[in-house]
């Protein structure tokens, strides 16, 4: 998996390229943790180019957005391939986070 | 097993199957669909002609299709227990019984054409909970095999209706063979460069032409029409000519029938998914099999009131998207003109006075597009040896009996009525080519990976994805079969494997891909329910029970077992 962090104005726009599971979630949840270590805090986590998510991915997603929830910080995720929305949906993730098609919107959302 | 992912409307969907559209709108899609279903009411009034009943008995005939029509069509849309696809997907009376239907009204009469359409229906509300099952015996070459010789029989019937007794030095029979050609030139024509509404009712038209044209000519006498302005404006369809009778002789024609309309139910209820699902993905088994169990009760329900068999259209499902409203609120309006237009017996005299050129022109016009959809299906596959075989043996088969039916001699008596039709001897000869030539069919790859090892994961994406590239599987099947090689490895991993090593197998035909993932070390959990966010939030095992969850869900069936320390999961996925 690689990561890309770029800051676009007051909102920290992360790009993922590759493989969300139990190897790199860690990863993405600790550059996600940083990321809202301050109250407010906004994020966006765009996964146009994300081949795959397993359930480590998802868990490292729901404790970030957990922790987006106490700390008044928002999370948008961007970007979604048909074959990853499929997983979102059949994991019952699709209404539990705020999700744009591109990351345009997703910036405007974060704002 | 896995679920169906949530709805997002296409963009050319204007009013999709859940929305409600303003009442004008309603009511005047209803009125569309109701002049296109119209069109195949030709088929019960020809079999009234057929039997030879008096015009009252055909104008009920057409009356009672036109009731079981409506029923038909919300028993699609209210979705009562195992019945309903949800969808508006609305049947027709079908050519699929209408030849069946010949042989018994020959053989037996009207109320035998009932029982054996009625036992029909039955028959496809049972084939309706096993329909994995028909896939493998009904692959597309054999669907497509069975609805090109409906096309065949239906243009051949078609040319002897229009040409009966056509003696061409006589004035008068001339007539009747131009009369015929007119009207199919007239619906070709309109069908060809017409535009809109005349291109969707170009038969309609055309046979409302055609009727004309004979009118003109002197071919419908005056007593006809005199009969026609005499019936009363609203009247109970006449029941004297009911009763249901049965012969064993008919039972494989009316079956084949019974099995086609099935499979074509089935493919109308997925092309409805399709249409209102713009990241649809697989077929929904469920509402298909509820569609299929709709269908058939719908052809049980007019056999029983004396009606004609009935099977969900293309054209209707055609309409929907060509129209962008695929809403199930139309299919009341649809209904509710069907059962008022049903108790007005001149609709129903008007159609079974029609003229057998016309009739016949109709036929064989009709048939020339079940013909290319049959091709359509046939060849919707890479057709290999096996399929050229099964196809070609089938047609060689059919056809002999259409153009030379005294090659049944060689049957015993009895056999012959049951076989006597080009649809039974071809279908037969298709199913049991394809069950001998399946033999050896599947075939089988394996791998051994370490798990837990780096890259173990993608090199089991990358086998099963080179796998289905060379067995040439469906590329949203081999999607699902990767994540859940992926997913179990890594779930397998954290959990421990004995002896560090697990093996997949990977077995494939055209209607399965089964991945036997096997080591030794426990099985991980795959519960039904998902575990909640907290539960997974809280700690690593609730993530796992997730992804046992998902696994579940992702295949179309799942198997653990356990000997000793060996552990044994078996996705299946249907293809």
């Amino acid at each position: 998996m690689e990561m890309h962090e770029e800051q676009v104005g007051a909102v920290t726009a992360l790009a993922v390229k590759g493989r969300l599971d139990s190897t790199t979630a860690p990863l993405l949840g600790a550059r996600l943790e940083s990321a809202m270590a301050r109250p407010g805090a906004s994020v966006v986590v765009d996964f146009v180019n994300l081949e795959y998510v397993s359930s480590a991915g998802f868990r490292v997603l729901l404790i970030a957005s957990k922790r987006a929830d106490e700390s008044a910080s928002r999370l948008v995720l961007s970007g979604l391939s048909a074959k990853v929305r499929h997983l979102f949906d059949l994991g019952g993730f699709l209404d539990l986070f705020s999700i744009t098609a591109s990351r345009e919107e997703a910036l405007k959302a974060a704002s | 097993m896995a679920a169906r992912a949530a709805r997002h409307r296409p963009p050319n969907i204007l009013y999709g199957v859940e929305d409600r559209p303003p009442l004008v709108v309603n009511v005047l899609s209803g009125l569309q669909h109701v002049g296109l279903m119209s069109v195949f009411l030709m088929y019960p009034a020809l079999l009234a002609q057929a039997a030879g009943a008096p015009p009252d008995i055909g104008a009920s005939l057409v009356s009672m299709t036109m009731i079981a029509l409506a029923i038909g069509t919300l028993l699609q849309v209210i979705r009562m227990g195992p019945v309903g696809s949800g969808y508006l997907c609305q049947p027709i009376s079908s050519v699929v019984y209408f030849v069946p239907s010949l042989l018994a009204v020959k053989q037996g009469g009207l109320t035998l054409v009932f029982g054996m359409t009625a036992a029909a229906g039955l028959l496809e509300v049972v084939l309706a909970r096993g329909l994995g099952r028909l896939r493998a015996l009904f692959p597309a070459e054999i669907s497509g095999l069975v609805v090109l010789l409906v096309g065949i029989t239906t243009g051949s019937v078609g040319l002897r209706t229009a040409l009966d007794d056509v003696d061409l030095s006589s004035t008068a029979n001339s007539h009747q063979l131009g009369l015929a050609l007119a009207t199919l030139a007239l619906m070709v024509a309109l069908n060809v460069w017409g535009r809109g509404p005349v291109r969707m009712f170009c038969m309609l038209l055309g046979m409302a032409g055609g009727y004309v044209a004979a009118w003109l000519l002197g071919a419908i006498g005056d007593s006809e029409w005199e009969r026609v302005a005499a019936a009363p404006a609203i009247a109970l369809p006449a029941l004297g000519h009911l009763g249901l009778s049965f012969d064993a002789t008919l039972a494989i024609p009316f079956a084949i029938a019974a099995v086609a309309a099935s499979l074509k139910a089935m493919g109308n209820v997925t092309t409805c998914q399709k249409l209102n699902d713009a990241d649809w993905v697989r077929p929904d088994m469920r509402s298909i099999g509820r569609g299929v169990a709709a269908d058939g009760l719908g052809s049980l329900i007019s056999g029983l009131l004396g009606g004609h068999g009935l099977n969900s259209s293309t054209p209707v499902v055609g309409l929907s998207n060509a129209t962008g409203i695929t809403s199930r609120s139309v299919a009341w309006p649809v209904a509710a003109i069907l059962l008022g237009l049903a108790f007005v017996p001149r609709i129903g005299l008007v159609l079974s006075t029609m003229p057998k050129a016309v009739v016949g022109a109709a036929l064989v016009f009709s048939s020339t597009f079940i013909i290319v959809n049959g091709i359509e299906i046939m060849t919707s596959r890479l057709l290999d040896v096996r399929k050229t075989l099964v196809i070609g043996t089938a047609i060689v088969f059919g056809l002999a009996v259409e153009m030379n039916p005294h090659l049944l001699r060689i049957l015993p008596t009895a056999a012959r009525a049951a076989l006597g039709s080009s649809i039974v001897v071809g279908t037969l000869v298709g199913l049991l080519l394809n069950l001998l030539l399946r033999i050896g069919v599947r075939r089988t790859a394996t791998i051994e990976v370490e798990p837990g090892a780096p890259g173990t994961a993608e090199a089991l994406e990358e086998f099963i994805e080179a796998q289905g590239a060379a067995w040439g599987a469906r590329r949203d099947v081999i999607e699902r079969a990767g994540f859940n090689l992926a997913q179990s490895i890594e779930t397998i991993a954290s959990i421990g494997v004995v002896n560090g090593v697990l093996e997949v197998a990977a077995s494939f035909d055209e209607f399965r891909l089964d991945l036997r993932v096997s080591y030794d070390g426990p099985l991980p959990e795959l519960p039904d329910k998902r575990p909640t966010n907290e539960e997974i939030i809280a700690s690593e095992e609730g993530e796992r029970r997730l992804a046992g969850f998902m696994l579940r869900r992702l295949a179309d069936r799942v198997s653990a077992s356990q000997k000793g320390a060996r552990s044994v999961i078996v996705f299946h996925f249907d293809h």
